[in-house]
């Protein structure tokens, strides 16, 4: 059983064939980490997955339904979430409003006049205190350290509790290993819920360590799918990691 | 005495009216990140439709009022809709547009506007047979008006909606991904912003009871962006604050001695040096949260 | 071909090129500080008014006088980008400072020419004299549109030779590629924008002495030729100085033929009407297709 499954998706910029047919199939319920050298299509392909980025051909499926031209706020009823590789916040917001503001009602005439204050509150509360930014909650998103502006990204795909399918682009970058730690047991987390994880990484230990599956990409294609002992110990695999 | 009391219950009409828009604007501009440089066009929609309402069909100044928001609305929604598809100085340049367009409908459309001759003799407001010509009792309409426009940009502000106006403003991309549907959301301000602006118009005109398009020239929307830029962005009390500023200081200058035109010249030289120097030092403006 | 519709073309023609100088010192100014320089529109009543100081007050001779008033204006358009923008941009201020910024100056400089010249209409030409008519195909020309024309012409020659042929040229290429690699290659950048921001006002204020010489000046004429050299650069494809030129002769075919049936005062409404079409259908103007 497959949340999302993609037939042949294409996408070039200028060109250069960012996605180059690529099938595969993320499973429910596991973390499934996808590897592959830089400029691999990697990014390309979560964009696609979260509608910010638009396949030149190919199909897509989310949950048996095909969602192959949505835009982003459609994939988003989904139950797909994601972070940004280079965080993405709102800066001059407060901690606290950053994750609010993706907990609230979607539908304008909802958000003017319903208030779901302390649900909303105590969502927000439990997320911050996941990453454990609680205390920064009235500064502004602006004035945080990289680390912490990486965990608050975090801290908001968590707080989408409706969401089904976790996208991480790249979560551990730059973080200290204590943060390493919380983000490990975050998407353990959802793991146990029954969510699906996806998480780009280049770390070998933390994709052996978190991964149930892991998709090998290289210049636009699947190289390989599968567990992470058969797929690491794949000859193409070590090629591009060793030859390059 | 009498003079007195006379003159600064003008001022203080001028500066509601004045708040009233900055208000409206600055809930598309500050909160919304949405460089509107069109705000005097829908002043003078809402001026228009209210004049021409109780001039020409004899319409109670509070239903014209009504209508003419409406109005404004409409119009608005359909400008919005072409407007959301540009984005910061696009976003600017596109209103603008939308602006002189506007101002040569008000100009040019002399069968209905009257062009540059205007319209005169327009009505002061009447509720069940109680006229507001004194001034002091048109204060009180504008303070009111003004009071309740105030209460509810807060209230819009406060809600889960206006917290999403800002972060479309922070970054519309990584909003949307969180599944909100932006176009909306923009559509929706931008149009309370345009019905707000249409009831300052119906109370310059009825104040005035003489407009003509010099009003709502495009002039006229880069002074309201100036207002708010420097009362201070997604602020509601910088709204007000520099609507203060700007009359103050406009009756200041005619104050020290200088005739209507000089004081005029002035305070445009002035207001050109206030937003360089804010930009340079205090993007924020007086008391503004947000820095463009 | 009607007269009615040859004095059209004539018409469109001498619009456009005078569009034209005005898009092409913008469009430049915009490659390489890459926002919207509003401040440009002021420039062409800063040199109106310099030759009508220099003729009239201090009766210089007018040839004279331009050359000085084109210096002048290109100076102050050197100083906005030395004393505001340069720092702005040091501080990775947002296109959008930059654009408030340029609002400013573009409000204050209008209002130092309303303090100093008053805001009525004044002349450049001297007493009465009628300007010279040329009769062409069946239209009517002025002198001054003729050169107006050529004025366009050489602007634009100027500047193709000036980009394509120096080793200056090549550095405002490089700095309107991208502006930190032009640092790391060791072209002095804050000089090379300087120099391009000086060249934009002294066209834009050249612009304005033509207009001075065809019909009048006042200190609010630079907001409606602003519009129009922004509509011109915007429609051409921004960055583009060709695509500048392109766009101008459009809006000015666009304007003088949209009004032939219908009154004048919709030209600016048809100016921006051109222009929202072109946003919304063809953002990058005439000639860039890359999205």
């Amino acid at each position: 059983m497959s949340t999302i499954k993609t037939e042949n998706i294409t996408k070039q910029f200028e060109g250069v064939h960012a996605l180059d047919g690529v099938s595969l199939e993320i499973p429910r319920g596991r973390v499934t980490g996808i590897v592959g050298p830089n400029g691999s299509g990697k990014t390309t392909l979560v964009n696609v997955l979260s509608g910010i980025v638009r396949q030149d051909a190919g199909v897509l499926h989310i949950g048996g339904k095909e969602v192959s031209i949505l835009k982003p706020q459609q994939v988003n009823a989904h139950g797909i979430t994601r972070t940004f590789q280079e965080v993405r916040l709102f800066e001059q917001m407060t901690v606290l409003d950053n994750i609010l503001v993706v907990v609230t009602e979607r539908a304008v005439a909802a958000s003017l006049f319903r208030r779901r204050q302390e649900r909303c509150d105590r969502e927000a509360r439990q997320a911050l205190e996941t990453v454990g930014l609680w205390e920064k909650r009235s500064s502004p998103a602006a004035a945080l350290s990289y680390g912490q502006r990486k965990l608050l990204e975090i801290a908001r795909v968590l707080a989408m509790r409706e969401a089904e399918v976790y996208l991480f682009d790249e979560p551990f970058a730059g973080l200290f290993p204590a943060m390493v730690d919380v983000v490990v047991k975050v998407m353990q987390g959802l793991k146990q819920e029954g969510k699906s994880v996806v998480l780009i990484e280049h770390s070998m230990d933390l994709i052996r360590q978190l991964c149930d599956t892991v998709i090998v990409m290289d210049e636009g294609k699947l190289l390989a799918q599968g567990t992470p002992e058969t797929v690491f110990a794949k000859p193409e695999v070590i090629a591009i990691y060793v030859g390059k | 005495m009498q003079e007195l009391i006379y003159y600064f219950t003008h001022l203080a009409i001028i500066i509601g009216i004045y708040a009233i828009l900055a208000l409206g604007l600055n809930l598309v501009v500050g909160y919304t990140g949405l460089l509107s440089v069109m705000h005097a066009a829908f002043y003078g929609v809402g001026a228009y439709a209210t004049a021409l309402l109780m001039t020409q069909l004899g319409f109670n100044f509070f239903i014209a009022t009504g209508l003419s928001v409406v109005i404004a609305i409409v119009l608005s929604f359909a400008i919005g809709l072409v407007l959301s598809r540009f984005d910061g100085d696009y976003y600017a340049l596109g209103s603008l547009g939308f602006g002189v367009i506007l101002y040569s409908v008000f100009l040019s459309w002399r069968g209905v506007t009257r062009g540059a001759l205007g319209i005169p003799q327009i009505p002061k407001p009447e509720l069940f047979g109680f006229e507001f010509s004194q001034i002091t009792v048109f204060l009180l309409l504008v303070v009111v008006l003004a009071a309740g426009v105030y209460l509810c940009s807060r209230f819009v502000t406060r809600s889960s909606f206006g917290r999403v106006l800002m972060a479309i403003r922070e970054d519309e991309r990584a909003i949307q991904v969180f599944g909100y549907n932006t176009l909306y959301f923009k559509l929706t301000v931008f149009v309370i912003g345009a019905g707000i602006a249409a009831i300052a118009g119906a109370l310059f005109a009825s104040y005035i009871t003489y407009i003509n398009p010099s009003s709502f020239t495009a002039m006229e929307s880069i002074y309201l962006l100036s207002i708010i830029i420097l009362g201070g962005l997604a602020s509601l009390r910088g709204s007000v604050l520099g609507a203060v500023f700007l009359v103050v200081l406009f009756e200041g200058l005619r104050h020290i001695g200088l005739s209507s035109d000089m004081a005029a010249h002035m305070r445009e030289a002035l207001y050109g040096v206030i937003l360089v120097a804010l930009m340079l030092y205090r993007p924020q403006g007086l008391v503004g949260k947000y820095k463009l | 071909m009607s007269d009615v519709v040859m004095q059209l073309v004539v018409n469109s023609i001498t619009a456009g090129a005078l569009y034209a100088i005005i898009a092409i010192g913008f469009t430049l100014s915009y490659g390489v500080g890459k926002f919207f320089n509003l401040a440009h529109g002021v420039m062409t009543a800063i040199g109106a008014y310099a030759v009508f100081y220099l003729t009239k007050g201090l009766q210089i001779e007018a040839w004279l006088a331009v050359f000085i008033a084109i210096i002048f204006t290109g100076a102050v358009g050197w100083l906005l980008e030395r004393y505001i923008y340069a720092p702005l941009r040091a501080r990775k201020a947002s296109t959008m400072v930059l654009l408030v910024a340029s609002l400013g100056a573009f409000t204050a400089l209008q209002g130092v020419l309303s303090i100093l010249f008053s805001s009525q209409v004044q002349t450049l030409t001297q007493g009465s004299a009628v300007q010279q008519v040329v009769a062409f195909a069946g239209a009517t020309i002025t002198e001054i549109q003729i050169i107006t024309i050529i004025t366009a012409i050489a602007t634009l020659l100027g500047f193709v030779v000036l980009l394509r042929y120096t080793l200056f040229g090549k550095s405002v290429r490089a700095v309107s590629d991208d502006e930190e690699v032009s640092k790391i290659v060791g072209i002095n950048t804050t000089r090379v924008i300087g120099v391009v921001f000086f060249l934009a006002a002294a066209t834009a204020g050249l612009a304005g002495i033509l207009v001075g010489f065809d019909t009048a000046i006042e200190p609010t004429m630079g907001m409606a030729l602003l519009l129009k050299g922004v509509i011109a650069a915007i429609v051409g494809g921004i960055g583009n100085i060709y695509g500048a030129v392109l766009g101008a002769l459009l809006l000015g075919f666009v304007e003088n033929f949209g009004i032939w049936k219908i009154a004048g005062e919709w030209k600016d409404a048809i100016a921006f009407a051109l222009l929202i079409a072109f946003l919304l259908f063809r953002p990058h103007g005439i000639l860039n297709k890359k999205s």
